[in-house]
C-alpha cells in the first residue's frame, strides 16, 4: 500500500491507496507552525482499521521549504561566487554574506585565471566571524570544470555544517541561476533536516515502516535520505501533486490542459502527448530563476474567492481576494457568491451571495444577475487569455536544428481536466467558453494527495564529452574522466543511461531501461585549422515524471474523512 | 539582476543541423559555444531580452530580393529559408513593436548573394538581409532603410542587390579588397546612375583594431547615417574582424563590437560571417547584445584579450584618419562613374565567380533611363552551368511605358531564354514565366 499526503496552503490531504484501488482519503486543516501535526491528523484518519505495516511507501508533497523562504525562516548563506569574463557576478548578489573571489574558466572548461587564494580565505574569515555556517559555491562555468568548486570546498572543511558545489545541484549552464540556487538549498537545509527527523519519528509512533519519499517540483519521488542534499528540489510541489494527480487518475494520452481551480489562484498545466511540460531551465524562486527543474504551471489571481469590484464601470475579478466568499462568512462578494446568484452553484448560505452583490449591484446601478453574469465572464475570459497565452508561448519555444523547425508538431489542446473544490461548477462554463471537452476526474478533492502517493522517482543527467580533449563529464554526478579518441556518440548514449540507472540504484529506486529517454543527443565535429580535432558530444538522459498506477475509476464511492478539526 | 534598457529580441538558430560540408567553416559546430556562453550567463533570463525562433521564407519572399535561377528550390534549401526567416522574424519583432530592437543570429549568412543568384557565393546563396528588406517594404510600404555591413570581407551582394536603389543606404566597411575575398569594395564603387552616392565603401587597411575602426564609425558613417535619416539601421553583423578570425587580417575585439553597436543603435543586426567560433563568437555575440539591449557590456572580453599588443601602428592610423575625409566627402559630393549608355538603356556587362560551387556567370544588365520612374530593369544571365535566363525588375514607382514593356518582355515567345522571372515590385506579382 501507499500513503500520499500533500501539504497545501489551507488543507493537508491524505490517502491511502492498494495497489489501484483507493483504501481512504482524508483532509485536515494545515497548521503552518506545526506541520507535523497536520499529518498525524490526516494519518490518523486514513489508518483507522488498517495495518501500517503493510504500507511500502509514503510520499509526501510539502510546503515546507517555501514557506522557511516566503517567512524568511531560513539560514544565512556564505556565498563563494567566482565569476569571470561576461555578465559581472555583482548582478546576481544574494543574502547578505555574498563573496565574489577571483579566478576565472571558460566555456571549454579552460582555466583562464587562478582562484585567488587569499580572497578565498578571506571570504571564508569574515563569513566565520559572523556565525555563518551554511555555504553556497558558484563558479562560472563550473559544469565544465568544477576545479575551483572543489578548492572551495575542500577550503572550507570542517568549518562549514553545509555546503551546496553549483555543479552537484545541477549539470546546465547558467550561472545567475547556479548562483540562486546553491543559496536556497543551503539555505532551507537546517529547516529541512529538522522536519526530517521529527518526521521519523512521527511516523515511528504509527508503527509505519514505509520508505519516505519527499515530492519534487518535477513531479517525482525523491528517497527522505537523499532530498537531504537538495532540499530545494521540494519547492513548490503542491501544483506537481495536482499534476500527479491528473496522470493518476485520468488517461492522459493526447495534449491536454489541467486547471487546478483555488481560493486565491488556479494553476494552469499543459501536457504534450500525456507527459506534463516542464519548465525549460527551471523555476523562480522569489522572482529569482534558478536551476530546480520543475513542471511547468502558470498560475493565475483567479479562485473562487476573489474579489468582484468594479474599476471606472469595468466589472473585475481578482486578483485580489479579501478572506473567503460572502456564502461562507466573508465581507465583500467573490466569485463564487456570483457562481450561487446565477443558480450555478449552491454553495454555503447562498442568501448571504445575493445580499452581497445586490449591494453592490445598487451602489453601480446594475441589475444584480447582470452583475454576477459579468463577474463570472470576467473569470472566464482571463481563465481563456492565460491558457490561449500558454499554447502559443510553448509552441512558440526556440529550437535550434532544421529538422525541429520543419517537423516539430503543433500542440493543440481539445481537453480540459478541472481539479480543485470547485471544479464541478466551473465545468459548463469553462466548456462552451474554451470549445473544449471538460473533465472533472473523480476525487478532484484529493487529487493532489493521490499524485503524491503514486509519483515515481525521476532524474535527469547532462553528459558531455570532448574527443579532442579525451575528457567526459557528468558534473551532477562528480563524474569527470578520461575517454579514449574513438569515443563515439553511442558510447556516451550508453554511458548516460549506465550512470542514470546506477545514481537511482544507489538511492534505493529501480527503473526498466527503457523508462530512460534521451533528450538530447547530439555529436559536433570540432575542426582546427582546416582537420578534424574531435567531437564534441552532448548527451542529457532523463526519466520523466509518472505514475506507479493509475486508480481504478470507482475511487469516487470513497468518502473524504474529514479529520484534525479543532 | 541585468535589466535591458532596450527590449532586444534574439533569434538564435544555431542550424545545429547543417554543414556545406564537415570541415567547412560553415558547420554545425560553428555557434556551439556562442549558445554555451549565452547559456552559461543566462542571457535570456536578462529582463528585456528574449529568444524567439525563426520564421520560414516562401517563395514570394525570395523572389520579392532575387532572379534565382533556374529556380527558387535549385537556390535554396530549408536551411536558407530558416536563415532568411529568421532575418524576417527579426523584422518582425521590431516592427510590431514586440521588441525595440532584435538580433537575428542564424546561419548559414548571405551577404554575398547578389540579385542574380545561380549558386552559393562565399558560403551564401541568397542575401538574407535583401529578403528581409523586401519582405518589411511589402508589408509595412516604403521606408528609408540602412544597411551597415560590418562583416569583414566587402558586402558585395548587399551592394549588388541595391545598387540602384536610392532609399537604401548601403555602407560597407571592411578589410581592403585588395587583401581579402572578395577584392571589391573600393569607394568609387559607389552606386548605380539613379542612386549615385547610396552606396559607400569604407576600406580598412590590415590589422586595424578598436581604435581605427571605430574612428571611421564615428567620422564618416554616423554622420551619413545623421543626413540619410533613415526609418531602419541594419547591422550586417560579420564577426571577422576580430583578431583570431582565421580567415581575415584584422585585429578588432569583442569590446570594440560592443562599442560599435552601442555607436550604431541599429534596429536589427542579422548575423554574416565570423569564423573564430572558440574564441570570438562567444564574446563578441555576448557584447552585441548586451550593447544592443542598453546593458553594461564591460565585463566582456576575451580571456587573452590584451589591448596594448592589438593595437594598430601608429601609420595605419594615420591612414585611415587621411582617407575618412573624402569617403565622408564622396557621399555628400558623388563622384559619377563612366556608365555604359545605348539607347535608353544604362548597360553594365560583368563576370562573376561563385567562389562555393565553382560557377561562372556572364550577365547583361539594361536599366531604362525613365523620365517618368527609377526605370524598368532587364538582366539577360547564363552561366557555366545553365543556358540564358531572363530577369525582369519593375521597380515600386514604374510608369504605364515601362510596365508595358517589362511585360512584353517577360511574355516573349519563342525567345533563347530558358526561364524568364518577374520581379514587379508595383503590382506586387513575382512569377517565372510558364513552361510551355
Amino acid at each position: 500500500m501507499r500513503i500520499g499526503i500533500d501539504i497545501g496552503g489551507t488543507h493537508t490531504d491524505g490517502v491511502l491507496i492498494d495497489g489501484t484501488r483507493l483504501v481512504a482519503a482524508a483532509k485536515a486543516p494545515t497548521n503552518h507552525d506545526n506541520l507535523l501535526e497536520s499529518i498525524s491528523a490526516v494519518l490518523q484518519a486514513i489508518l483507522t482499521d488498517q495495518d501500517p505495516a503493510r504500507v511500502q511507501t509514503l510520499n509526501l508533497s510539502t510546503t515546507l521549504t517555501t514557506n522557511a523562504i516566503v517567512t524568511g525562516r531560513i539560514d544565512p548563506v556564505g556565498m563563494l561566487v567566482v565569476g569571470g569574463p561576461g555578465i559581472a557576478a555583482k548582478h546576481y548578489r544574494i543574502g547578505e554574506h555574498f563573496h565574489l573571489i577571483y579566478g576565472s574558466l571558460d566555456h571549454l572548461g579552460t582555466e583562464t585565471s587562478a582562484l585567488d587564494e587569499q580572497d578565498l580565505e578571506e571570504a571564508i574569515a569574515a563569513c566565520c566571524d559572523q556565525g555563518v555556517k551554511c555555504f553556497g559555491v558558484a563558479s562560472k562555468f563550473s559544469p565544465r570544470n568544477p576545479a575551483h568548486e572543489d578548492r572551495i570546498r575542500e577550503e572550507l572543511g570542517d568549518r562549514a555544517d553545509f555546503v551546496s558545489l553549483g555543479h552537484l545541484i545541477s549539470g546546465q549552464l547558467n550561472f545567475g541561476r547556479r548562483i540562486h540556487t546553491v543559496y536556497y538549498n543551503s539555505a532551507v537545509w537546517r529547516t529541512f533536516r529538522a522536519f526530517a527527523g521529527a518526521l521519523a519519528a512521527s511516523l515511528q509512533g504509527f508503527d509505519l515502516k514505509a520508505e519516505v519519499n519527499i515530492l519534487k517540483a518535477d513531479g517525482g519521488a525523491v528517497p527522505l535520505a537523499r532530498a537531504m542534499d537538495a532540499p530545494v528540489q521540494s519547492i513548490f510541489s503542491g501544483p506537481a501533486a495536482s499534476v500527479m494527480g491528473i496522470l493518476a487518475t485520468c488517461t492522459a494520452d493526447a495534449d491536454l490542459l489541467m486547471l487546478d481551480i483555488g481560493g486565491t489562484t488556479s494553476d494552469i498545466a499543459l501536457f504534450a502527448g500525456g507527459e506534463p511540460l516542464l519548465e525549460r531551465e527551471g523555476i523562480a524562486i522569489e522572482g529569482r530563476p534558478t536551476l530546480v527543474r520543475a513542471i511547468r504551471v502558470e498560475s493565475i489571481g483567479i479562485g473562487g474567492d476573489s474579489l468582484i469590484h468594479l474599476d471606472a464601470d469595468q466589472v473585475k475579478t481578482g486578483p485580489q481576494r479579501l478572506g473567503p466568499c460572502m456564502a461562507t462568512g466573508g465581507a465583500a462578494p467573490s466569485l463564487m457568491d456570483a457562481l450561487n446568484v446565477l443558480g450555478l452553484a449552491d454553495f454555503g448560505q447562498t442568501e448571504r451571495s445575493r445580499d452581497g452583490l445586490e449591494a453592490l449591484a445598487a451602489q453601480h446601478h446594475l441589475e444584480v444577475r447582470a452583475l454576477a453574469q459579468a463577474a463570472v465572464d470576467a473569470a472566464l475570459n482571463a481563465i481563456a487569455a492565460k491558457i490561449e497565452a500558454l499554447v502559443r508561448m510553448v509552441n512558440a519555444k526556440p529550437v535550434y536544428t532544421i529538422h525541429e523547425i520543419l517537423e516539430d508538431r503543433e500542440i493543440t489542446p481539445k481537453k480540459l481536466i478541472v481539479i480543485g473544490s470547485p471544479a464541478a461548477v466551473f465545468k459548463e462554463l469553462l466548456a462552451v467558453r474554451l470549445g473544449m471537452e471538460v473533465i472533472v476526474p473523480p476525487l478532484h478533492g484529493v487529487a493532489n494527495a493521490v499524485g503524491a502517493a503514486l509519483a515515481r522517482a525521476t532524474s535527469h543527467l547532462a553528459l558531455t564529452a570532448n574527443t579532442s580533449r579525451g575528457q567526459l563529464s557528468v558534473p551532477m554526478l562528480g563524474v569527470f574522466r578520461a575517454i579514449p579518441r574513438g569515443f563515439s556518440l553511442q558510447d556516451a548514449i550508453d554511458e548516460a543511461r549506465r550512470l542514470l540507472k546506477a545514481d537511482l540504484e544507489q538511492a534505493g529506486v529501480n527503473i526498466a531501461a527503457e523508462e530512460i529517454q534521451i533528450t538530447q543527443a547530439d555529436a559536433f565535429n570540432m575542426v582546427d585549422g582546416s582537420y578534424t580535432s574531435g567531437k564534441n558530444i552532448r548527451v542529457v538522459a532523463q526519466v520523466r515524471p509518472a505514475v506507479v498506477a493509475r486508480l481504478e475509476p470507482d475511487a469516487a464511492a470513497i468518502p473524504v474523512r474529514l479529520a484534525g478539526q479543532s | 539582476m541585468l535589466k535591458a534598457a532596450s527590449s532586444l529580441g534574439v533569434i538564435f538558430f544555431p542550424a545545429f543541423d547543417w554543414a556545406i560540408s564537415p570541415t567547412h567553416p560553415e558547420r554545425e559546430e560553428r555557434l556551439l559555444y556562442t549558445q554555451d556562453q549565452f547559456r552559461e550567463e543566462g542571457l535570456f533570463d536578462v529582463e528585456g531580452i528574449s529568444e524567439h525562433r525563426p520564421l520560414f521564407a516562401t517563395d514570394q519572399d525570395i523572389m520579392r530580393a532575387h532572379f534565382c535561377f533556374p529556380s527558387v528550390d535549385a537556390i535554396c534549401t530549408e536551411s536558407h529559408r530558416i536563415s532568411a526567416g529568421g532575418a524576417i522574424q527579426a523584422a518582425r519583432l521590431v516592427l510590431e513593436e514586440e521588441t525595440r530592437r532584435a538580433f537575428a543570429l542564424v546561419r548559414p549568412p548571405g551577404h554575398h548573394a547578389m540579385k542574380v543568384v545561380h549558386g552559393n557565393r562565399g558560403f551564401c546563396n541568397i542575401n538574407i538581409e535583401a529578403v528581409m528588406v523586401e519582405w518589411i517594404r511589402a508589408h509595412y510600404g516604403a521606408k528609408r532603410i540602412a544597411i551597415v555591413d560590418t562583416d569583414c570581407h566587402h558586402g558585395d551582394g548587399t551592394q549588388d542587390v541595391y545598387w540602384h536603389d536610392p532609399d537604401v543606404l548601403f555602407i560597407s566597411l571592411h578589410q581592403d579588397g585588395r587583401t581579402l575575398y572578395p577584392g571589391s569594395g573600393f569607394p568609387y564603387e559607389n552606386g548605380g546612375p539613379r542612386a549615385l552616392g547610396k552606396t559607400i565603401n569604407i576600406p580598412l587597411p590590415p590589422r586595424t583594431s578598436d581604435e581605427g575602426y571605430l574612428y571611421a564609425l564615428e567620422n564618416v558613417v554616423l554622420p551619413i547615417l545623421a543626413d540619410f535619416k533613415p526609418d531602419l539601421i541594419i547591422n550586417s553583423a560579420g564577426q571577422d574582424n576580430h583578431y583570431s578570425d582565421p580567415i581575415t587580417n584584422m585585429q578588432f575585439s569583442a569590446q570594440g563590437y560592443a562599442r560599435l553597436n552601442e555607436l550604431l543603435k541599429p534596429d536589427i543586426a542579422v548575423l554574416e560571417g565570423g569564423y573564430s567560433i572558440k574564441g570570438a563568437l562567444p564574446y563578441v555575440n555576448l557584447g552585441i547584445c548586451l550593447a544592443m539591449a542598453g546593458c553594461d557590456y564591460s565585463g566582456v572580453r576575451e580571456p587573452d584579450f590584451n589591448a596594448a599588443a592589438l593595437r594598430e601602428e601608429p601609420e595605419t592610423m594615420e591612414y585611415i584618419k587621411q582617407s575618412c575625409g573624402p569617403l565622408l566627402d564622396g557621399y555628400f559630393h558623388p563622384a559619377r562613374g563612366d556608365f555604359e549608355k545605348q539607347g535608353e538603356y544604362f548597360v553594365r556587362e560583368r563576370k562573376i565567380y561563385y567562389d562555393t560551387d565553382g560557377i561562372l556567370e556572364k550577365q547583361r544588365e539594361e536599366l531604362k533611363d525613365c523620365e517618368h520612374c527609377r526605370g524598368l530593369r532587364l538582366i539577360k544571365t547564363s552561366s557555366s552551368q545553365i543556358l540564358p535566363c531572363l530577369g525582369v525588375e519593375l521597380p515600386m514607382d514604374c510608369c504605364p511605358a515601362c510596365e508595358r514593356e517589362g511585360y512584353e518582355a517577360f511574355n516573349r515567345k519563342g525567345d533563347e531564354f530558358l526561364v524568364a522571372q518577374m520581379l514587379d515590385q508595383k503590382n506586387k506579382h513575382f512569377a517565372y514565366r510558364p513552361k510551355k
